[in-house]
């Protein structure tokens, strides 16, 4: 009889506790989080990062989807246009997130993230601004896009100079001991090599870089409102070193080899260049003698942040979770080691990254005053970059303005009205 | 009576092809191109109604009007490469079709139509480069003079039809050898007998009796010709260290500008002015290249 | 006559030295891109590039095949060519003998529609269209993939051209005075007749499929949904071009199209020999 009734027992239990492990099983099923890249470099990193989780969230699956920027962005802008079904992790440029904020698709982090991003200790503000939009954090901030002189340390020597060059009247110098000709006198080598030419608005973006070391800034934000910034002086000295480089001392010409893979085919002595390019130097060209070094003032820095949408809660929070989790120090440190994005988060020791590879203390090792500027978070900024890129293509070309500081000054003046209109056009000109 | 019974079959055969263009092309087309009157930034829920001032500023925009000659240079230049090329090469492919190489010519020509652009595109940046490519080492070798192909602003053009050429030939080649192979045999074997060589019956038979072949390519190149972008795109792209010169084409400002500038109105404008001039260019290929059967 | 002969067969020889030394002109880029996939990173930084690969690897072709899906994204690829290449083949035999043989001011019409909606580029109304597939929740699928390719306005406008030049107007009008219906006239004598320009559209069909890159793209948002020409864009980043894996995996891709097109090559130089009325 007691027997019985405790057998009985026994499987009321059995089934009780098989019931329970039922309902626990819900929230525990497998949880699906999507990360959407731009980086396709970036896969290992965020696979790193899912494991390191696997402890606190058994379940969770997290799936890897990067893909090229361009078509990242498309399929962002369809995406969350028309609702995501799984929680995914996008990963998103500031300026670029912020079109999504300002028409209500994205949503501010929770409170938790929210605390995470404004502690001090984690960031610093220009990292915390970009991520925050109306007094309200947005993202997670991660790594960024950062530019530092890159220079070939053999032809430096070969030319007897000592170190890198520290002001633009350097550059240039530089630029003209650095040059190798042919018998003719056309440049086989480029002293300095530029962006002369090539798809979008690089060109601009690279002539801003130029023109910050001159202590101009493209846009000039005059208290709500943007205006072209270039038709001045700062604008004329950057526009002058570039045509005296093309058409005057001839240190480069357009239809030369540029950019990384010039460099490491030594067919260009110096070039200013994101982080990318070491990891991609030692896959490349690993017996390349090459250094870093800062640029003379500061440097443009796109912000690359973690932000969150779709799915259903519990799956947010996990995707949250990995957002935060992407900043734990042992993950940012094989990501500057391994894929050569630069970390955004403060108080990581980079130290045994830079002993080994030295080429990313120029990019890690930053003194209190060098100035960092970003593209503005408005919307006509491609089209701005584009048409002043166009129109630089053409001035850079042009011979006839070597030593003519009027008609230089006429090219900037013209674009700089095209740039206005533009910025008038989507209601943003500064009075 | 009978034209009625037939008229309701060609309707009823041709309805469930209608019905799914209709879903599938006619409306989300009409969709986009009723956007052209509206200026929307993709993202917004609110779509502002503008008029016409979208066409009235396309007419001022340099970058466009710019974009409209280079892609229309592309798109004649293109068609006119591709048609002689493909309707001789197939004539001649046709000729040797008993030739044990027959398989291996209309494969290599066609393979290039259906290969991946990005990669292929390395090779014709080598293939233009001013200092080391073939093509400038043949001009310097024949006692020309070395050009910038990938920069300077004509050459860049010339660049882009000889990529799209090499794209679309074999496509044109596949349509032409059809043609022949469907041409009756009896016409060429009176015309044997009749004494005319090989080269005379080309010219004086199998060219107009291909006309409607040829209409077809002309047609096809011409309009895509009119969508290239990414030809245009790979050329300047310098992730290979070898930037070249921007040629601006329609479908690439088109797409700047509804993705990158977020002006999706602006470009369905861009749209509306494509749609136009392809049109009224197709109707006169059709009035030029018309014939008697072809209604 | 033995002289006419051996000048005929000078005459041939010429043609194929020509022939062969055009299709090498137009292979070139393409022995440039297979070669590429058997070099070095290193390797490929040099310029101009070398021909033949110094120290030939199969690390890229490695890597392409244990890292990334290749294979099956070579299998939808597959699945969506061919499936779209049916559905095109059919509608566009249809509509394209409809529209050639039953000159109707309605079918005119409907022609030009057809016609001009080639005209927009399909990147430019995707949009709307990716939102109509959204609604079917058919995204990530092949079914939502194929809606966007189920019909193709230079296939019926091809077929159509085909259709006038080669099919007679009193060879239907007498199999009609024989009493046969119109959908029989289709099937038992135009299909036969149209063998060659359908194989040909065949081929177009799958390869546009094959090679379509900005729909899937949107479509499919999931790697192992990709297809190939997706799959290939991964090779790419912001910056860089993994430009040897790139090469390894677009020359791995080849050898399926190139067995394809020999297939379906194949095919339709039967298809001609078998219709009817040639001689």
């Amino acid at each position: 009889m007691l027997k019985s009734l405790r057998r009985r027992t026994l499987a009321k239990v059995a089934g009780l506790s098989a019931g329970m492990m039922m309902v626990g099983m819900v929230p525990t099923q497998a949880q699906d989080v999507v990360i959407w890249g731009g980086f396709p470099e970036l896969a290992g990193y965020y696979e790193r990062v899912a494991e390191s989780l696997s402890d606190k969230y058994p379940d969770l699956n997290v799936i890897v989807e990067p893909i090229g920027l361009r078509d990242h962005e498309k399929r962002v802008a369809l995406g969350l246009s028309s609702g995501l079904e799984d929680a995914t992790i996008l990963e998103l440029i500031g300026s670029t997130a912020n079109r999504y904020i300002v028409n209500d698709l994205l949503k501010p982090a929770p409170d938790s993230v929210q605390d995470f991003v404004n502690d001090d200790a984690n960031f610093e503000p220009f990292f915390q601004e970009t991520a925050t939009v109306g007094g309200s954090v947005y993202g997670v901030p991660v790594f960024r896009g950062q530019g530092a002189l890159f220079y070939n340390t053999d032809m430096l020597a070969a030319a007897g100079l000592d170190g890198p060059p520290k002001t633009m009247e350097e550059y240039s110098d530089y630029a003209s001991k650095l040059t190798q000709r042919d018998a003719d006198g056309n440049p086989t080598v480029s002293g300095w090599s530029l962006r002369l030419s090539g798809g979008g608005g690089g060109i601009a973006e690279k002539f801003w870089i130029n023109l910050h070391q001159f202590g101009g800034s493209l846009l000039d934000k005059v208290g709500d409102g943007y205006k072209a910034g270039y038709a001045n002086e700062a604008g004329l000295a950057t526009l002058r070193q570039y045509v005296n480089a093309v058409s005057g001392d001839k240190t480069v010409t357009v239809d030369m080899p540029a950019d990384a893979a010039a460099f490491q085919r030594e067919q260009t002595a110096m070039f200013i260049r994101e982080s990318w390019v070491i990891g991609d130097t030692a896959k490349k060209a690993p017996d390349l003698n090459y250094k870093t070094t800062l640029l003379p003032r500061g440097s443009i820095a796109l912000p690359v942040n973690l932000y969150v949408s779709g799915g259903t809660e519990e799956a947010q929070k996990a995707a949250w979770d990995f957002a935060i989790a992407a900043n734990q120090p042992e993950h940012l440190i094989w990501m500057l080691d391994n894929v050569g994005w630069l970390p955004n988060r403060s108080g990581v020791d980079y130290a045994s990254v830079t002993e080994a590879k030295p080429q990313f203390s120029a990019f890690v090792d930053l003194p209190d005053d060098y100035v960092f500027f970003t593209l503005p978070s408005i919307e006509p900024i491609n089209e701005i970059l584009t048409r002043f890129a166009a129109r630089l293509v053409d001035a850079y070309a042009d011979e006839n303005l070597v030593g003519d500081d009027a008609a230089m000054m006429a090219v900037l003046e013209a674009a700089a009205e095209e740039t206005n209109t533009i910025l008038d056009r989507a209601s943003i000109l500064a009075k | 009576m009978q034209r009625r019974r037939k008229f309701w079959f060609a309707i009823a055969a041709i309805l469930p092809t209608f019905l799914i263009f209709g879903w599938v092309r006619m409306y989300p087309i009409a969709e986009t191109l009723r956007l052209s009157m509206f200026e929307w930034n993709l993202l917004s829920k609110n779509k502002l109604f503008v008029g016409f001032s979208n066409f009235r500023e396309l007419f001022g925009d340099d970058q466009f009007l710019d974009a409209l000659t280079n892609t229309a240079i592309i798109a004649f230049g293109a068609m006119a490469v591709t048609i002689p090329a493909s309707m001789i090469l197939a004539a001649v492919i046709y000729h040797r079709t008993k030739s044990r190489f027959a398989g291996f010519y209309e494969t290599a020509v066609f393979i290039p139509h259906v290969v991946s652009l990005v990669p292929a595109a390395m090779a014709w940046k080598w293939i233009f480069d001013a200092k080391l490519g073939p093509l400038n080492a043949v001009i310097v070798g024949l006692g020309g003079e070395a050009q910038p192909w990938l920069f300077d602003p004509v050459l860049s053009v010339v660049c882009i039809i000889v990529l799209v050429s090499w794209q679309t030939l074999g496509y044109g080649v596949l349509i032409y050898l059809v043609g022949f192979r469907n041409l009756p045999k009896s016409v060429y074997e009176a015309a044997k007998l009749d004494g005319a060589s090989g080269i005379q019956s080309f010219i004086f038979m199998s060219v107009p009796l291909l006309k409607p072949i040829t209409l077809y390519v002309s047609v096809v190149t011409l309009i895509s010709g009119f969508n290239v972008y990414a030809q245009a795109y790979v050329l300047a792209s310098d992730t290979q260290g070898a930037p070249g010169r921007l040629v601006r084409v329609l479908v690439l400002d088109m797409l700047e500008n509804s993705f990158q500038n977020f002006r999706v109105g602006y470009a369905a404008a861009e749209a509306v002015i494509l749609l136009t001039v392809v049109l009224l260019l197709t109707i006169v290929q059709f009035g030029l290249l018309r014939q008697k059967g072809g209604k | 006559m033995g002289s006419a002969k051996a000048r005929t067969r000078r005459n041939n020889a010429i043609i194929d030295v020509l022939l062969f030394s055009i299709c090498l002109v137009l292979l070139l880029p393409l022995i440039l891109l297979i070669a590429n996939g058997f070099k070095t990173p290193a390797e490929m930084l040099t310029w101009p590039p070398s021909i033949l690969p110094q120290n030939p690897t199969l690390e890229n072709f490695r890597t392409v095949f244990t890292e990334t899906p290749l294979l099956r994204w070579i299998f939808n690829s597959l699945a969506f060519a061919i499936l779209s290449m049916i559905a095109i083949v059919v509608t566009s035999a249809l509509a394209g003998y409809i529209i050639g043989k039953f000159p109707f001011r309605t079918i005119n019409i409907i022609f030009i529609l057809f016609l001009t909606t080639a005209i927009i580029p399909f990147e430019v109304y995707m949009i709307p269209l990716y939102f109509q597939v959204k609604a079917l929740g058919a995204l990530n699928s092949i079914g939502g993939l194929l809606i966007g390719y189920l019909v193709m306005s230079f296939g019926i406008f091809l077929i159509r051209q085909n259709v006038i030049a080669s099919i007679p107007d009193e060879l239907l009008e007498a199999a009609r005075i024989d009493g046969a219906g119109e959908f029989w006239i289709f099937w038992h004598i135009v299909v036969p007749l149209l063998k060659g320009p359908l194989a040909a559209l065949a081929v177009l069909a799958f390869f546009q499929a094959w090679t379509t890159f900005a729909w899937p793209i949107i479509v499919m948002t999931r790697k192992t949904s990709f297809t190939i020409e997706v799959g290939l864009a991964n090779f790419q980043s912001a910056y860089t071009i993994e430009l040897s894996l790139l090469s390894a995996a677009s020359a791995a891709v080849m050898v399926p199209s190139t067995l394809a097109f020999i297939l379906l090559r194949r095919h339709f130089v039967e298809g001609i020999s078998a219709s009817g009325l040639k001689e």
